[in-house]
């Protein structure tokens, strides 16, 4: 069995009109490789899913690449408001679901489970539960008279999730942020993993422990070198602020200069970015950057 | 005495509420660089059993605040690593979370606060980031410490835009009625003032002003109604020792100023911030 699959090929596997689910959370592990490469095949009709999103899901709005989101968050952290998300929100040309991240999590995780539906001790109160009858509701107990609040299933078409190592088998290791990447594939129809590194399954046998996302799962393997970039890959590279940094400027101007932004991704081939980002000494700087991180102990 | 910035301050006052008995964990939530300051330094001094999560990992020790090198640190130094939805079970929807700071656009009378939308929901003036995990946070943890970089009647509003998420109820007996945890107010902590809000039927009621600040400019500076003790307290300050801790070992990038700044001064800022962990994970290559 191989699942192994080329970058290029990636779209191919994402008919029209899914909804796709993003891996990773904040600027961590975000399944950027595959983000561009749907901004290379110009796709204009992904209904995207994101926990909490970032540049992942800025971009793909920035590209015109989506027609709906459903979310908890979407934010550029120290960057400011996300451009790009919040212009089409304002402006009403994207429809948006806002969902409370745990929420979220267990509709993902009540289509895991084929269920319609599962119990959760949720946040009453949030007007996020009481606009989104479709996605929430409430059951008495059938043991008792109990009430309980109750969140719907989500099943996304295909979840899109970054790996340290995957094999052939879809076996996929991690060694740090894995966010909510499991419950994601767990609930979705097909899985698709890019990966720093594909290793043989003996080589994944080897510490099983780190195979967060077993085989079976998925659907199909992509080889990404510095696939999460500019998010962090802990432990090989941390967040590359400053192409962060490039992009803001680049979504706060919006216009022809935002379309310049993402054009060059679109017509550069994923090495072709990472030879262009990775100037001078950024590659080694960003595994710097991952390594002197410092814990504190008490004196 | 030391002299003191007003947000070291704060982080002082929202460290003292992460008390450390039993098995309730603390979660570094969404880009609130103040409370991860205060988490740290509560870790260092008097909760050192205290259970912090980060990403994934569980059981950190404290980490040095840094833009780009905290996630890793939090890998290298945690005890376990969990999946997301494993930390929810126990401390998003049951008891045992204990604190996991907010900070938001508005909050109003009723402890209601909003990061969702600045306007009407369906078309807003301003779209902001979104819930995250601030609803069920707001419910279920032991405690609630809601924190602003201003203190005005633009952020402390008669009542929000948009309810993203309100604890309720409040009080700790209703709570308990209802099999909820916790006892505590919901504090909230400004550049000003501490207010706490311990029963759902009465208004915020101001616990402390910072020095220098007098009381009728906090009210006045507040949107919603606050009940005044006769007697105000003032919010202590820093000591030498925490102030040290946080200038040395736990922030000395300055990544609690990003709470504070906005707009092109703030990436201004972050790019100084990014020279200094660059020079300093440099530095460590040798």
């Amino acid at each position: 069995m191989d699942k192994v699959r080329l970058l290029a090929d990636l779209p191919s596997l994402i008919p029209r009109g899914s909804t796709v689910g993003l891996g990773g959370g904040w600027f961590a592990n975000h399944p950027m490789a595959a983000v561009r490469e749907l901004l290379r095949a110009r796709r204009d009709d992904l209904r995207l899913l994101a926990l909490i999103g970032s540049i992942d899901v800025e971009l793909l709005i920035a590209g015109g690449a989506a027609r709906h989101l459903t979310f908890s968050m979407i934010s550029l952290e120290a960057l400011g408001l996300p451009p790009a998300f919040r212009r089409a929100v304002q402006a009403g040309e994207l429809p948006i679901t806002e969902v409370p991240a745990v929420a979220l999590q267990v509709a993902l995780e009540a289509s895991a489970f084929n269920v319609p539906f599962s119990p959760l001790r949720g946040a009453d109160a949030s007007e996020l539960v009481t606009r989104h009858p479709e996605l929430f509701g409430v059951v008495r107990s059938p043991f008792g008279d109990e009430e309980t609040m109750v969140v719907r299933a989500i099943r996304p078409d295909v979840a899109i999730v970054h790996a340290l190592r995957c094999d052939r088998l879809g076996n996929a290791q991690h060694d740090g942020s894995t966010i909510y990447d499991p419950v994601l594939a767990a609930g979705s129809q097909r899985v698709i993993v890019t990966c720093e590194e594909l290793v043989t399954p003996e080589e994944t046998a080897e510490h099983p422990h780190m195979t967060h996302l077993a085989g079976y799962l998925v659907d199909a393997v992509v080889h990404a070198p510095f696939g999460a970039h500019p998010c962090s890959h802990v432990p090989l590279y941390a967040v590359d602020a400053w192409e962060l940094i490039d992009y803001q400027a680049a979504a706060a101007a919006g216009g022809d200069e935002l379309a310049a932004y993402v054009e060059r991704l679109r017509v550069e081939t994923e090495e072709e970015y990472l030879t262009r980002v990775l100037v001078d000494d950024r590659a080694a700087m960003l595994a710097a950057l991952a390594a002197a991180g410092e814990t504190l102990e008490p004196t | 005495m030391s002299e003191y910035e007003t947000h070291e301050l704060m982080v002082c006052r929202i460290a003292e509420e992460m008390t450390a008995t039993g098995g309730y964990v603390s979660i570094l939530g969404s880009f609130t660089p103040l409370a991860y300051a205060a988490y740290m330094l509560a870790k260092l001094t008097h909760a050192r059993d205290a259970w912090l999560c980060g990403f994934n990992a569980v059981g950190v020790p404290a980490v040095q605040l840094s833009f780009t090198g905290a996630e890793a640190a939090l890998y290298r130094g945690a005890q376990a690593r969990r999946q997301f939805l494993d930390n929810a079970r126990f401390v998003h929807v049951h008891t045992r979370g204990l604190m996991e700071c907010v900070s938001s656009a508005q909050l109003d009378g009723d402890a209601a606060v909003n990061i969702s939308v600045i306007g009407d929901y369906d078309r807003p003036t301003v779209r902001l980031p979104g819930a995250a995990g601030a609803p069920e946070v707001l419910q279920n943890f032991r405690k609630v410490v809601v924190y602003f970089a201003r203190h005005d009647t633009r952020t402390l509003v008669p009542k929000v835009d948009f309810v993203t998420g309100r604890r309720t109820p409040i009080s700790g007996a209703a709570r308990r009625a209802a099999g909820l945890a916790g006892d505590a107010p919901v504090t909230v902590v400004t550049p000003l003032a501490v207010m706490v809000k311990s029963e759902d039927e009465r208004p915020f009621a101001l616990q402390s002003v910072h020095a220098g600040v007098s009381v009728d400019e906090v009210v006045e500076r507040t949107g919603f109604a606050l009940e005044v003790p006769d007697d105000v307290a003032s919010t202590r300050a820093p000591t030498a020792a925490e102030l040290d801790l946080l200038r040395t070992r736990i922030d000395p990038f300055g990544t609690v100023q990003f709470d504070f700044l906005g707009g092109e001064e703030r990436i201004a800022y972050l790019k100084k911030v990014l020279d200094r962990e660059r020079a300093h994970a440099l530095g460590r290559l040798g």
